[in-house]
């Protein structure tokens, strides 16, 4: 699924130019990491990817037909947007109930959405709450709650729209597993987070919004070797990657084992 | 000569739906001016604790408890959470939660507590003022709550907790939605306020920020504090992956390239304690190279 951007303006009702022509294309499914200063437009500008919002100006083409052509319901079978806080997202009575309720829209049948539910619920690790009421879940299950009833869907793009917040160690790495999931499974996952190590160690794909425009975009080392840049937008490299950028090491590391290697190599490097 | 501020002594408490307690046996003192971080997994007890200093438990919350928690010499079990909050403020984990949304304009969320204390007119003008500049969200003061960012709703959260002058400001993980610089902002805002006498009590999962930051820090467990002291002492103690914590990754690169014993000090918890550690192993190497 190819997701195309063309000068995309929006403009909110009371006036705010929050998106200032914006010119990118997804695709693939190797997944992007989009980070950038409170206010940069990240969260409207995914939200227009699949119709939530519309564009003031500009185009976004899907597999090359306008978002024009059809309603958000119907964008929503392809393209799901994981919302940043899960309270405006839940409004079921159980964990079951959120995540039946998309694939039963879609008309999937009842024995797949059962498959789907045991594998899903697995995934996000809310096996033993399917019973529970989303709002007896503590904020971190109810971000997996939101998670999981748009992986249900099947969605061949899936947004989440800072899944990182409050995420403790076993957190982060469910997260993980379920960003590998969606690549190994040729799904395009586009992740907006404040969180640096999170990006180093998930994605190889990076948007640096500021002011409602792409700042840059590119690698990991592309994007974190030009601080100048990155300071613009508010964002500053992870802490290890700091360290070696302090010592002048010559290559960037993001992990500690890249880290104890070059600063190894620069000690013997006489 | 400190004093003891908050004293929570074998502190139990199970929330009133659930079978498991949420808080076992908590022992806890705080002295005044201390930076005091609360660390550990998710369902560990952290927010629990939190809502127990401020009172909300057994206040406000349904549930079962045991012992007993003083804050400024106050039974939190006797007094009212509004008593209370006037000398202990707390910023929600979700910021959304934290203001009234009955007000048409951040001005009027950030009048709220004042409004409600008696505060004068004039002063809560100037205070409303002050805490705008401090904070950055000047221009957010005639916008309506409802039409702000996730970082913005942050912000005003913490001017609406702040704006009170707590002596005791409870933070649970409040920088969840803000960029990495508006986070440090942030985090130089509570470290001056800090300085300036305020004791902070902060949860987080941002181990590097706990070590620049804390005086003292906690682990929490199911419900127990399992390990408790300066941020070196919990860091380099050999039972913290038992916890589900890591240290901060200054820790983790330090360790790994400087020889054990090598010097004094052979990691570093902060920023600028590793890259003053790992440029002096460059340079000391360097002149220790073999005269060829």
């Amino acid at each position: 699924m190819k997701i195309e951007i063309k000068n995309l303006k929006h403009k909110y009702p009371s006036g705010g130019e929050a998106l200032r022509g914006i010119n990118t294309a997804f695709e693939g499914s190797d997944p992007i990491a989009i980070i950038g200063q409170n206010g940069a437009g990240k969260t409207t500008f995914a939200k227009h990817l699949n119709g939530l919002l519309r564009p003031t100006e500009g185009q976004i083409l899907i597999d090359g037909e306008s978002i024009h052509e059809h309603t958000t319901a119907y964008w929503s079978k392809y393209i799901g947007y994981v919302f940043q806080n899960p309270d405006n997202q839940l409004f079921l009575e159980t964990v079951r109930k959120e995540f039946e309720f998309g694939p039963k829209q879609l008309g999937v049948p009842r024995h797949e959405i059962n498959d789907r539910i045991d594998f899903v619920s697995e995934l996000v690790g809310l096996k033993h709450r399917l019973s529970t009421h989303p709002f007896d879940l503590n904020a971190t299950e109810k971000k997996f709650c939101t998670i999981g009833s748009i992986l249900m869907m099947d969605p061949k793009v899936i947004i989440l729209d800072e899944p990182t917040c409050g995420q403790d160690v076993e957190g982060n790495q469910r997260l993980t597993e379920i960003i590998t999931y969606l690549k190994n499974n040729d799904r395009l996952c586009i992740t907006i987070t404040h969180d640096m190590k999170f990006v180093v160690r998930n994605f190889d794909q990076i948007v640096v919004m500021a002011k409602g425009q792409i700042l840059m975009s590119g690698s990991k080392n592309l994007v974190f070797s030009d601080t100048k840049t990155l300071l613009e937008s508010y964002v500053t490299p992870p802490p290890i990657t700091r360290v070696g950028q302090a010592l002048g090491l010559k290559d960037i590391s993001f992990s500690k084992e890249e880290f104890i290697d070059h600063f190894t190599r620069r000690l013997h490097q006489r | 000569m400190t004093s003891t501020l908050i004293q929570v002594s074998h502190f139990s408490y199970r929330y009133n739906q659930e079978s498991e307690v949420a808080l076992k046996n908590v022992h806890l003192e705080v002295a005044a001016g201390e930076f005091v971080a609360m660390i550990g997994a998710n369902g560990s007890g952290k927010s629990t604790l939190c809502n127990a200093l401020v009172g909300l438990i057994p206040n406000y919350f349904v549930g079962y408890s045991e012992g007993r928690i003083t804050v400024d010499g106050k039974d939190t079990a006797s007094v009212s959470v509004g008593e209370l909050s006037q000398t202990i403020g707390l910023v929600f984990q979700n910021p959304f939660n934290q203001l009234s949304y009955t007000a048409d304009t951040v001005a009027e969320e950030l009048a709220y507590g004042l409004g409600n204390r008696g505060v004068p007119r004039d002063e809560m003008f100037s205070k409303i003022k002050k805490i705008a500049e401090l904070m950055q969200i000047d221009e957010l003061l005639d916008k309506n709550p409802l039409e702000l960012s996730g970082g913005q709703v942050q912000r005003v959260a913490l001017a609406s907790a702040i704006i009170l002058e707590p002596k005791i400001l409870v933070l649970d993980e409040c920088t969840t939605q803000l960029d990495p610089i508006g986070s440090e902002q942030i985090m130089d805002i509570i470290k001056k306020l800090n300085e300036s006498g305020i004791t902070i009590v902060m949860v987080d999962h941002d181990m590097e920020r706990v070590a620049e930051l804390a005086d003292k820090v906690y682990v929490l467990q199911h419900g127990s504090i399992v390990l408790g002291g300066t941020p070196e002492e919990v860091f380099c103690s050999p039972q913290l992956a038992e916890f589900s914590v890591s240290p901060p990754d200054y820790y983790e690169i330090t360790k790994n390239v400087i020889q054990p014993g090598y010097r004094e000090k052979d990691f570093a918890l902060t920023e600028s304690q590793a890259i003053a550690l790992l440029q002096e192993v460059l340079y000391e190497d360097r002149n220790q190279e073999p005269q060829a």
